[in-house]
């Protein structure tokens, strides 16, 4: 782990070295610009790095420039673009998946239009009065003209809480309105609102909550209101077998900015069963 | 899986998107004139807050200054500022956040620039206009005339709109790419 950080580290100075590092001297105020040119300011920014379509200077490459999306330049940045002070990245699976990625036959580059990633976006509501985290699931949804980002999903505990799937595991010999119920004209539904709490039982088997129609539902009459966004990350599942996460660092040194902080290979299944986990469903 | 399905027909739908967006590509050349336009309209920002904030400002100039820097944003453009310590965002509209600013009354501010910005891709937006994103760093010092400063180093995240406008000059149609600033994202860095 400390080696690669190192050959990282050096592979990195060594990009820098063509760049020219201006100390500004603001009276007692010595600052060193090369972390904030290392830092990966921006989502923008770490495709065009891991593209291979900014050059060593930072500026933007375009089709008919030389360096662009060439094997060494990305050589150069993908190493660059991992969490390197984390412990969960295998190393293992850092230098498989940039093998894949950096393949000289068949490379492979993100799209920003490409589709299949997605915003896990931290905000706080107050609901009922009471303030609570609220995670919304975006994705960007191409239009007629040009793109926007779209609310794909949302996670609130009291909704999860309040529409829990009902166990159904085993057999319900309590919780049902008899199979006659309607020769009484449904008089005896009034059970079923007896107790909220097992209401679910009362539901079809394949019921499951929509908790966006619910979120947008309590918006409008007032009872959710937003407050403030918190944090964010992204998910990506756009290159085949693999899963990347991607995490904004604010912190010293070269390894700064939006940089991967997860990494998983995984099949179509494995796929959608992290989609689930990550949409908690 | 009904998420993915829902990523895979986006995918699916991206041909049309791409052939409107192909009809009004900017070329590269025509980028950069465009970045260079939107940084000098940053540059007038910095410019303006430092006047605003100055206590030796009066206060009717300052007030002049506010109304020449929100004819440099689009209407109801945000101010979300979040620090090391408060990861939540907190809202001021750009008036507001400005009168704050000359409230605080510094008897000196310093806003000073690193030489490192990054400029976002143009991306189309289904109204037509183009969005960007120019990220700055920037240092600001102020000082109280009892000698106390405060000094922080904040990263700025400032939306971009790009619009291609007509004029119309001795009869004849000009078109010419409009540029207004829009919401900006102050994080406090630990740089």
């Amino acid at each position: 782990m400390h080696k690669q950080i190192l050959s990282t580290a050096i592979i990195l100075l060594l990009v820098l070295s063509s760049y020219h590092i201006n100390a500004q001297n603001m009276g007692d105020f010595k600052y060193d610009e090369t972390e904030l040119y290392a830092e990966t300011k921006q989502v923008n920014q770490f495709f065009r790095r891991f593209n291979g379509e900014e050059d060593k200077h930072g500026e933007r490459l375009y089709e008919k420039d030389k360096d662009f999306r060439t094997y060494k330049l990305r050589k150069k940045y993908v190493p660059m673009l991992f969490n390197l002070e984390s412990g969960i990245l295998a190393d293992a699976a850092k230098e498989k998946f940039s093998e894949m990625v950096l393949d000289k036959e068949d490379p492979v580059y993100l799209d920003f239009h490409g589709g299949a990633w997605l915003c896990e976006l931290q905000t706080i509501f107050t609901y009922k009065g009471v303030e609570d985290e609220l995670t919304l699931f975006l994705v960007l949804q191409e239009e007629e003209v040009g793109s926007k980002w779209v609310i794909d999903g949302v996670y609130f505990e009291p909704f999860h809480k309040g529409l829990k799937n009902p166990d159904n595991s085993n057999f319900n010999d309590r919780k049902f309105l008899h199979p006659l119920s309607h020769e009484l004209g449904f008089m005896n539904i009034f059970r079923v609102f007896n107790e909220s709490d097992s209401l679910e039982y009362f539901g079809h088997k394949n019921f499951e909550p929509d908790y966006l129609s619910l979120f947008f539902y309590e918006i409008k009459n007032g009872s959710l209101r937003f407050n403030t966004v918190k944090d964010l990350k992204f998910h990506f599942f756009q290159i085949d077998g693999w899963y990347l996460e991607l995490t904004y660092f604010n912190r010293d040194g070269l390894n700064s900015g939006w940089l991967i902080s997860n990494l998983l290979e995984v099949d179509e299944k494995n796929r959608d069963i992290l989609l689930n986990y990550i949409y908690h469903e | 899986m009904k998420r993915l399905g829902l990523i895979l027909f986006i995918l699916a739908g991206m041909a049309f998107g791409y052939t409107a967006q192909a009809q009004t590509e900017i070329s590269p050349e025509r980028k950069r004139a465009i970045d260079s336009l939107a940084m000098e309209k940053i540059r007038d920002l910095g410019k303006y807050i430092s006047i605003i904030g100055n206590k030796q400002t009066p206060f009717s100039e300052a007030k002049r200054v506010i109304d020449r820097t929100l004819e440099l944003f689009v209407e109801d453009a945000q101010m979300g500022v979040s620090s090391l310590y408060k990861q939540e965002v907190t809202y001021y509209g750009i008036r507001e956040y400005l009168e704050r600013l000359m409230l605080l009354n510094y008897d000196k501010v310093k806003i000073e620039w690193f030489n490192i910005q990054y400029i976002s891709d143009l991306e189309l937006q289904p109204d037509g206009r183009y969005v960007g994103v120019i990220t700055i760093f920037q240092r600001f010092e102020g000082t109280s005339d009892d000698g106390l400063i405060y000094k922080d180093v904040t990263k700025k995240d400032i939306t971009v709109y790009v619009e291609r406008k007509q004029t119309q000059i001795g009869g004849k149609l000009i078109g010419f790419w409009d540029v207004l600033l829009g919401d900006i994202r102050v994080v406090e860095t630990t740089k």
